[in-house]
């Protein structure tokens, strides 16, 4: 059976290594290449510290403008590979096999549907897994080694940043594979299970990132009106803030708002930031507070990233099995 | 063990009864010719009977187990449209069946290639002609040593010699191993010397079962003046009628009358006769 199943796959696994081969050499010279230049213009100490410290600041520049592209580069390879193996891997799985009457041959043989979907399921997606993880893992690698130079700077909250890290590129990966292989079976088109799955999987895409941050476990912080929350700067996920009153009640955004203006221009002169953080907690604004998840915490959102996009997949492979049962 | 019975099949497509309410028990060891014109429930019998598609009503049973969406271990198919995996070579494609079955007789395989004309094992299956896929489609089907051989239009796209080296093939079989055949065809005359029993299948119902000798004596066909029509015993299956003579398909015929001829159908006549009639009980009903 698995012979069977890498015998009918084996142009997308071929693909699949070559992709592997060439994009790691390309991200090993790469990285041995940006680590050099490093060396070579004095910015070693910038990697590691802030940016705001690092004092050769032209070399900063011309570092950013002759690898920032590569970085992105990089960085899309990561963000598209999942998409790549639902349109290419997923999709015609099925839909190749029902348009072609294949599957007529595979379902007048001994061995169940079931057992036929679950071999050729394991020899597509388990190979293309692997690749994503491995190329994901040596972008990592090259994009760490840039430290503050590079786009890991922006932090793990960064829209692009969490989608290429961690465990989230494989629960998108899954995803994307059994939506194509649904879509596969329902449509019986190749073309179309491949069109209306790369659609359907970036709209999800962008319609579940805001969902999953709701899911994962926050952190709360108050402080009084006159100190900053210090969330919004140190590379936390601020999923929420406001103002409360004296009794410890959130008070309403837009009155918030209101007093927040009043207490800015009380009588047309502007007033002293004393006078102004004064003002507040007169006002009714007397405690600052934020909901967050801080920057060592993302591993918990990468697992309810997983979580969820696993949970779709898995649903739609059940989804894959039932209409597979069901056709003739 | 009856090979195939169906009781009370029908399936629907949306509005349309592809087949309906059909009965019927094949006997063993017998090659049975099913006959009927496109689109009469032939590839849709057989397909049910093979576990692809699922009956609407009624139940297939073969070997006397229910056909319940896939295939009985003892029933080999051939589809149609022959889908063999044209990006395989023969041998690749005989690696591929023999991985998908628990009983596989690699040497059956190439006892039947090896019957056949100069077939290439290393040549892919998309590169060769059409004959040549529906042979090779039948070694496979052959190779998981089959009880009960389902065929659908097995001598469709052969010429003359690919379909005698494939009828011997199916033949031999039958002597050898006492298997089972169902065949459909269009071909009713290369189907009468190697069936021994028909099953006529006509707008998704029966409408003739039974041994083909039997079935052919049961039947006469009578040629006589228009005007004496009502003299003729019998039940009438079809007429055609022109202004000098009349000719009847007549089953279960009385003596024959006085001025009209008298002969047995041919299977070619016999199938014609009743798909004729049934061709006119639907224009009458559509009229009606």
């Amino acid at each position: 059976m698995i012979w069977t199943s890498w015998r009918l796959q084996r142009l997308q696994l071929l693909t699949l290594l070559g992709m592997l081969v060439v994009g790691a050499a390309a991200i090993v010279l790469l990285r041995s290449n940006m680590v050099d230049t490093i060396t070579s213009t004095g910015l070693a100490q910038c990697v590691t510290q802030d940016v705001k410290d690092c004092t050769a600041s032209e070399a900063m520049t011309d570092f950013r403008a002759a690898w920032s592209n590569l970085f992105y580069l990089g960085q899309a390879a990561i963000l598209g590979l999942p998409a790549l193996v639902g349109v290419f891997i997923g999709a015609p799985l099925f839909a190749r096999e029902l348009e072609q009457g294949t599957h007529v041959l595979a379902f007048t043989q001994s061995v169940s549907r079931t057992r036929w979907m679950v071999s050729k399921l394991v020899v597509a997606l388990v190979p293309a897994v692997i690749v994503l993880a491995v190329l994901q893992y040596l972008v990592w690698w090259w994009l760490s080694s840039a430290g503050a130079l590079g786009p890991l700077n922006n932090g793990p909250y960064n829209a692009i940043n969490f989608s290429i890290a961690h465990a989230s590129p494989v629960g998108y990966a899954l995803f994307a594979f059994a939506l194509g292989t649904f879509l596969g079976v329902v449509s019986r088109r190749t073309l179309v299970a491949m069109t209306a799955g790369l659609a359907a999987f970036i709209a999800m895409r962008f319609a579940l990132s805001a969902v999953v941050d709701r899911f994962a476990p926050t952190q709360r912080m108050e402080t009084t009106g006159d100190k900053s929350l210090g969330v919004e700067t140190d590379g936390s996920l601020v999923l929420g803030r406001g103002w409360l009153d004296a009794a410890g009640l959130p008070v309403p955004e837009d009155r918030a708002r209101t007093l927040i203006q009043a207490c800015k221009a009380p009588t047309g002169a502007k007033p002293s930031q004393e006078e102004f953080l004064a003002c507040l907690p007169r006002s009714g604004l007397a405690k600052r507070y934020a909901y967050y998840i801080p920057e060592s915490q993302a591993w918990q959102v990468h697992l309810v990233d997983l979580a969820v996009f696993g949970v779709l997949a898995g649903l739609l492979l059940v989804g894959t099995a039932w209409a597979l049962r069901r056709q003739s | 063990m009856t090979p195939l019975s169906a009781t009370a099949v029908g399936k629907r497509y949306r509005d349309r009864w592809a087949v309906r309410d059909c009965s019927f028990t094949l006997p063993e060891g017998k090659v049975v010719a099913l006959i009927g014109p496109n689109g009469a429930g032939k590839s849709t019998l057989l397909r049910m009977a093979a576990g692809l598609v699922r009956p609407t009503t009624g139940e297939l049973r073969t070997f006397g187990a229910p056909v319940r969406g896939r295939i009985h271990p003892d029933v080999s198919f051939l589809a149609q449209d022959r889908p063999l995996h044209r990006d395989l070579t023969v041998r690749e494609l005989e690696r591929f069946c023999a991985a998908m079955n628990d009983r596989w007789s690699t040497d059956r395989v190439h006892e039947v290639l090896g019957l056949l004309a100069d077939v290439d094992l290393d040549a892919k299956v998309g590169t060769l002609s059409g004959g040549v896929v529906t042979q090779v489609a039948i070694a496979m089907a052959l190779g998981r040593l089959p009880r009960l051989l389902l065929l659908d239009e097995p001598l469709a796209d052969l010429d003359p010699l690919a379909r005698d080296e494939t009828l011997r093939i199916i033949m031999t079989e039958v002597a050898e191993r006492e298997t089972t055949v169902v065949m459909s065809s269009h071909l009713l005359a290369d189907l009468r010397e190697v069936c021994d029993h028909v099953l006529l299948v006509d707008d998704g119902l029966v409408q003739v079962d039974g041994d083909i000798e039997e079935v052919l004596a049961r039947h006469r066909i009578l040629v006589g003046p228009p005007t004496g029509e009502s003299t003729v015993e019998g039940t009438l299956v079809s007429a055609t009628r022109t202004q000098r003579q009349s000719t009847l398909l007549v089953r279960d015929a009385g003596p024959v009358p006085e001025g009209w001829a008298d002969s047995e159908p041919d299977l070619e006549s016999l199938a014609m006769g009743y798909l004729r009639a049934s061709r006119e009980r639907r224009a009458s009903a559509r009229r009606r």
